[in-house]
């Protein structure tokens, strides 16, 4: 028989201990659990938010907190310790039961959620999102994003490898988290028509056709994997910002979108309707997405927010009172459109940022299967401005050439070559620095063994661009997503860092190492750089997001960069971050959403 | 006449469409859009200006561009002013707080321009401006249903699926309006979608039955290389290095995307509509 009352001793004795990995029940509650209070103090706490009642293995009733996470979430025990200290480490029952109901007050034992939705799709869900996440953060609240099902060529890796969506990445940074892969279970990629690859929880999971994923997956596997992971994220956090995807009122399909209504019923989460009043017809979208839906439903819509107004607001109070008698929901207030330097989401908005032409101009080759062009946003400040090209004359009106990844090496390769772009690379080759990241990196070498038919479907070995000494083998249906960091070798004070996602391997022969990397799997080289140091490749995506390997691409075009500015872009994202939640903050009415949602004043 | 659940959901390729389809059957067919705005302006041969949109309509039906095919052009210049043209020139500037311009008076001058095309031409295929169903400027759009009024033509609502709530914006636009526009509208377009449309119909059927009209058809996305009328349009237009007159270019990619329009649309019902008028 264990003296529970002797282990929590030592366990008050000790402080905090964080995780134990090392334990061989590790992870007994959650991944990612601090494992101080192993033995809990409030035991038996009687909380039916914490634990129930159980049969006990000898006979009669015991108390069993066996699905509690609250007393092992990081931040809890950390204000446990906090508390207990400053009550003089009293062991009392009287006095822990006190320090649990002021922990009670600051870390709820249920998240509060609050889901924001769209009348169409880039109506602003993802930048809202966003916001209430650094809102919410900046209120002293454990904050996660969540969006159940996401469909982006743009994706990440977190910390321990798991590929998730660049948009919940940035959500979990403005929620000052831990970006995981709970927060986007469901990744799709597209691969091409109707085809994405799956990524479930991190991992990929199957290639699937639309018919597949909505009858083979969605409805069982699907929502079961987006109430698995809200259940926990509802845990460990005070607040839960969720993101819904397209329209929640696409009447031809209601029955089989699992990210909009579903997840809402799942989570019981209060509903926010995104409206863009920059096309036109704001009111009719938001009129007809909400009568659309069932009457049940629609109570569960607490707000309308209006974004993106360009100039005055002139007189929108007639519409929004329409809104609000009509349907119900009243309009929370309006969002006027911001610029801000945040990655952007959807290939929609390539090309659409504004340019100067006094500029180093930076050509990325705009590949018909363009993923992670979020990697090009930080060249901007090294003074570079990013235009997209697709025309082989183009070549010559830029400073530098960037090929960028993309979800299909073989056909981008075969577009590359029917389009002249081949060409005018090769004959431009040492007069501007060229950098492949990714599949472009795939592209710039000798070959592209694909024997197996892994990349482009048939068994065959591709002639590549001939501008890198390197040859790239496809040998197995292997995805390699690991985060890495490290310097340049050139110059091993200088500092990058990145993630790589991609299938195949790439293999060396010529050139010389460009970075040195730390990963999960140790120390290594990574990427090349030409013997006449004109031509780069890399796996590396956010390769520029440092200054270092951004100045050393760009130092190798004609225009020097002396007088141009520099700052590692993260701060710059932090910044965007601040100003998005303070524009929320100033004109959205925030205390009607905390009243809906129940956050306690 | 065409309308549409917001803007570039592809009103003027649309009207486009159908001024080429009639004047390839022979036809004599004009475009018109009562009020336009647009920093893309076109200037005709007696020197008045348009929006180059409709001059685009124009060469569709074979004929030359007529201020009177655009009588009211607003061109935006920053801080929410504008510069009103009316028949092809310049009238004055207004500001955002400044006076508003009257508008009985420039439904008079929309009423007198129509009326001289009409006069000219068998058929007249009109465009809205932006969404009909803008409760904040109810009263002062002259460009949508009130036009519609004026000449008497039934209205067929546009919805963009590429942008997606392409259905809550068709039901929302056609409840907002009032009973008597309704009654105008006799049929709608799903513009610009990808993929199988046999996975539509549900959406569709509870649609006709919501709206009293029929669907007339699914119009999938098409690449049209036309005159671009607003900065959304910025970026999206194709590379076409073949050199030569752009506006042939334009004809002859009006001629592929008309194609697809007849083997899209109901072009029985749609002519039947035109026909009978209101």
């Amino acid at each position: 028989m264990i003296d529970c009352d002797a282990k929590v001793r030592e366990e008050l004795a000790k402080g905090d201990i964080g995780e134990n990995r090392q334990c061989e029940y590790y992870p007994c509650h959650f991944d990612g659990q601090n494992c101080s209070l192993c033995f809990c103090p409030f035991y038996p706490c009687n909380d039916p938010a914490l634990g129930t009642m159980v049969e006990s293995k000898k006979g009669g009733m015991i108390w069993s907190c066996e699905g509690c996470f609250w007393t092992h979430r990081q931040d809890v025990v950390k204000d446990f310790y906090r508390l207990f200290k400053a009550s003089s480490e009293d062991p009392s029952t009287e006095n822990l039961s006190k320090i649990k109901s002021e922990l009670e007050r600051t870390h709820l034992k249920d998240a509060k959620r609050v889901m924001v939705m769209g009348a169409t799709s880039g109506a602003g869900k993802s930048l809202l999102t966003t916001a209430l996440c650094r809102h919410f953060s900046d209120l002293g609240y454990r904050v996660s994003p969540f969006k159940g099902q996401n469909m982006s060529l743009n994706s990440t890796v977190t910390a321990k490898g798991e590929e998730i969506a660049r948009a919940q990445d940035l959500q979990a940074r403005a929620a000052r988290a831990e970006p995981n892969a709970r927060m986007n279970p469901i990744l799709l990629k597209p691969i091409k028509d109707d085809i994405s690859q799956v990524i479930v929880e991190g991992k990929p999971f199957k290639d699937m056709n639309v018919k597949q994923y909505y009858d083979e997956f969605a409805l069982g596997e699907g929502v079961k994997a987006i109430a698995r992971n809200l259940d926990v994220l509802r845990k460990i956090n005070d607040i839960i910002v969720i993101e819904g995807a397209g329209s929640p009122a696409e009447i031809n399909m209601m029955d089989k979108d699992i990210t909009n209504m579903r997840t809402a019923e799942i989570a019981d989460a209060v509903c926010i309707l995104v409206v863009n009043i920059e096309w036109g017809g704001a009111f009719a979208y938001a009129y007809g997405t909400l009568m659309l839906l069932s009457e049940e439903q629609r109570r569960m819509f607490k707000g309308i927010i209006i974004t993106n107004l360009h100039g005055g607001k002139g007189s929108l109070s007639s519409g929004e009172e329409f809104l609000r008698s009509s349907t119900g929901v009243p309009v929370l207030g309006v969002l006027p459109h911001i610029d801000l330097d945040l990655p952007d989401e959807d290939s929609m908005f390539i090309g659409m940022r504004k340019r100067r032409s006094d500029r180093l101009t930076v050509g990325v080759v705009r590949l018909p299967r363009i993923s992670n062009f979020t990697d090009l946003d930080a060249l901007s400040l090294s003074g570079a401005e990013v235009r997209y090209i697709d025309r082989p004359e183009e070549v010559s009106e830029v400073d530098a050439v960037i090929i960028p990844g993309t979800k299909s090496t073989v056909d981008d390769l075969r577009w590359l070559n029917e389009r002249g772009m081949a060409d005018a690379l090769r004959k431009m080759r040492g007069s501007k620095p060229i950098l492949g990241i990714c599949g472009g990196y795939q592209m710039l070498g000798e070959t592209i063994d694909d024997m197996k038919g892994i990349e482009g479907g048939v068994g065959k070995v591709y002639d590549g661009l001939g501008l890198l000494p390197v040859r790239t083998y496809f040998d197995a249906y292997e995805k390699r997503t690991v985060q890495a960091s490290g310097n340049l070798i050139s110059d091993r004070s200088k500092a990058v860092r990145g993630y790589e996602i991609h299938m195949g391997r790439t293999v060396r022969d010529g050139g010389s190492e460009l970075f040195e990397l730390e990963g999960p799997e140790g120390r290594h080289s990574e990427g090349i750089v030409s013997e006449d140091g004109m031509v780069f490749g890399t796996y590396l995506h956010g390769v520029f997001d440092l200054p270092a390997f951004r100045e050393l691409f760009l130092s190798r075009s004609k225009i020097t960069l002396a007088e141009l500015k520099d700052e590692d872009y993260s701060q710059v994202v932090e910044r965007s971050l601040d100003r998005l939640a303070r524009a929320l903050e100033e004109n959205i009415d925030l205390d009607r959403l905390h009243d809906a949602m129940g956050v306690p004043k | 006449m065409f309308q549409a659940v917001c803007s570039s959901a592809g009103k003027s390729t649309l009207t486009a469409a159908l001024c080429r389809h009639l004047a390839r059957k022979g036809i004599d067919v004009a475009p018109f859009k009562a009020q336009n705005l647009s920093l893309n302006s076109f200037v005709t041969e007696d020197g008045g200006e348009m929006g180059i949109s409709q001059a685009f309509q124009a060469w569709a039906c074979g004929i030359e561009p007529d201020v009177d095919m655009n009588p009211i052009l607003l061109k935006p210049k920053g801080e929410g002013g504008m510069q009103i043209v009316l028949h092809g020139r310049p009238l004055k500037d207004i500001d955002q707080n400044g006076e508003r311009a009257d508008i009985g008076e420039l439904l008079g001058h929309v009423s007198d321009s129509f009326s001289r095309i009409k006069g000219r031409h068998d058929v007249i295929v009109i465009e809205g401006s932006g969404s009909p169903a803008e409760i904040n400027l109810r009263g002062r759009d002259v460009a949508n249903m009130a036009t519609a009024k004026i000449a008497g033509s039934p209205v067929i609502l546009i919805g963009d699926i590429d942008k997606g709530g392409v259905f809550a914006g068709l039901y929302g636009t056609y409840n907002l309006l009032d009973e008597s526009e309704r009654a105008m509208v006799k049929g709608f377009i799903i513009n610009r979608f990808r993929g199988d449309a046999s996975i539509l119909g549900p959406g569709i059927e509870r649609l006709e039955s919501e709206m009293s009209c029929p669907c007339l058809g699914v119009m999938p996305y098409a690449r049209l290389r036309s005159p671009a009328e607003d900065s959304m349009e910025i970026g999206k237009q194709e590379a076409d290095a073949s050199g030569g007159d752009v506006r042939e270019v334009w004809l002859r990619s009006l001629d592929d995307f008309t194609d697809v329009f007849e083997r899209s649309i109901d072009m029985l019902a749609l002519e039947e509509l035109i026909e009978k008028g209101p």
